[in-house]
């Protein structure tokens, strides 16, 4: 007879990927159950430990543990995709916007420079912590890119980790009532999605099991510094529309063009989910355009900015289509 | 899998099916027992661990048993299995020598202070160790 103890534990297991259950269920049960005493397990449940064991094995089975089915296997390669990509684009914008910030800051004159280091030092103890970490941390998402791809993958997700964290100041702020980073929702929780989400698909998909972080083409600091000099050279060349998704969406555009062009090319090299990986993504870029966008459209004199911002938007609908299409196209002939 | 990724948890499960094939439950006693109650799998951990051990070719099944209605899967190490947890043991064998010696030598190294720093109280306090631990 069935004990409440081992009905509660398969519905644990339901966690897990069907295939998995018909493999693995009788056996895990066997072993879970072995030396309890039947009369007493009634009145026990499954620890938080176990159901977190199984919970983390749910996650590994759905992207591409060893022995996968295609789909899985497939949803696996596409989600570390999107983590690689996203590590990249978040690490171009955040080095290309640092190292313009210092130019402009130490080459403009004392005012400029004055200006700069007041937002460092011109606050309470608490704002300068934090004005701090909000320049620097991001940096580390340079850290999480090349750890990734050398494949020291505890470091990428540290990197990540910390890189992604001054996207919650502002919400941080809000919840208590310190209007030092106002708290703009319609902006801020898109930007942080862009932030964790990668951080989740980093963590959850680039497992022990799972194979290294490659680049479709080039070498990981090749590879990067085109993302810098690309999104780097949009905030030179068109200064008067470059707000704070311009230079990050415009990595995505070229990086994603360019990736459609090599891939009609080399279509047998391109490697599973990278394209529905790019779309993902794109969506992602394509909401916080918007939404960056959204506050300045009847603001006077904000023309250049709107215009740029609004050629971005409808690039990025149009990149994010056709890589839909592509995506759709992968998954059908794979 | 190679030495450098062997997992504390990996390991234990191969020591664990080095002397005979065991099921599950008979691996995760063992491996508690092993490790003197350091490492207690789970039972969603040792599936992963077991599955990534099955997909290196390190262990296979062995065989299989229904007991009460329920199933039970044997495990056994590889010949590949063998010797990947051979050189795993040789490589802690080799660094746990290497930190001995290191202990023995910056023992005898620390040995001239060592009468100073447990005089009696009052005495001059000796002179602390330099960055690198020595007293030069």
């Amino acid at each position: 007879m069935t004990t409440l103890l081992e009905t509660r534990y398969r519905a644990v297991l339901r966690l897990l990927p069907a295939y998995y259950r018909r493999e693995r269920e009788e056996e895990m049960v066997e072993t879970y159950l072995w030396d309890l005493d039947r009369d007493t397990q009634d009145q026990s449940r499954p620890t938080l430990g176990e159901v977190a064991s199984i919970a983390a094995l749910a996650v590994r089975c759905r992207l591409g543990a060893p022995g996968a089915p295609r789909p899985y296997a497939l949803l696996g390669s596409a989600v570390r995709q999107f983590a690689l990509f996203a590590v990249l684009l978040q690490a171009t914008s955040a080095v290309v916007d640092r190292a313009l910030g210092l130019t402009w800051a130490f080459t403009r004159g004392a005012d400029e420079r004055r200006m700069f280091l007041t937002g460092f030092t011109g606050q309470d103890t608490t704002g300068t912590v934090v004005a701090v970490l909000t320049w620097t941390l991001p940096l580390l998402w340079t850290v999480a890119y090349f750890a990734l791809l050398h494949d020291h993958r505890r470091a990428a997700r540290y990197g990540a980790l910390a890189a992604a964290l001054p996207t919650l100041w502002p919400l941080a702020g809000s919840l208590a009532d310190d209007q030092a980073v106002p708290w703009m929702p319609w902006y801020d929780t898109p930007a942080a999605l862009l932030a964790w989400l990668p951080v989740l698909a980093l963590c959850a998909a680039h497992h022990r099991d799972a194979p290294p972080a490659r680049l479709p083409a080039g070498s990981p600091g090749l590879v990067f510094l085109a993302g810098c000099v690309v999104t780097g050279g949009s905030i030179v060349l068109v200064p008067a529309a470059a707000d704070t998704v311009w230079a990050p969406a415009t990595g995505f555009v070229v990086g994603a063009l360019g990736w459609l062009l090599w891939r009609a090319r080399r279509m047998d090299r391109t490697p599973p989910g990278a394209a529905l990986a790019l779309a993902a993504l794109g969506l992602l870029v394509l909401v916080v355009r918007v939404a960056a966008l959204y506050p300045w459209l009847h603001v006077p004199g904000a023309g250049a900015l709107v215009g740029g911002g609004l050629g971005q938007t409808a690039a990025l609908v149009l990149l994010t289509a056709a890589l839909t299409v592509v995506a759709g196209r992968d998954l059908v002939r794979r | 899998m190679t030495a450098k990724g062997m997992t504390r948890a990996a390991f234990f499960v191969l020591t664990a099916l080095a002397d005979q094939p065991r099921h599950g439950y008979g691996i995760l006693r063992e491996v508690e027992e092993l490790s003197d109650g350091e490492v207690q799998l789970r039972v969603g951990t040792l599936y992963g661990v077991l599955d990534r051990l099955t997909a290196d070719g390190l262990i296979v099944l062995d065989r299989e048993e229904v007991q009460q209605g329920r199933l039970r899967r044997y495990y056994r190490l590889t010949d590949e299995g063998v010797a990947a947890l051979d050189a795993e043991a040789e490589r802690m064998a080799a660094g746990a020598g290497a930190a001995k010696r290191r202990i023995a030598e910056g023992r005898r190294a620390g040995t001239p202070a060592r009468p100073a720093a447990e005089g009696p109280a009052g005495l001059e306090r000796p002179t602390p160790p330099g960055l690198a631990g020595g007293y030069a």
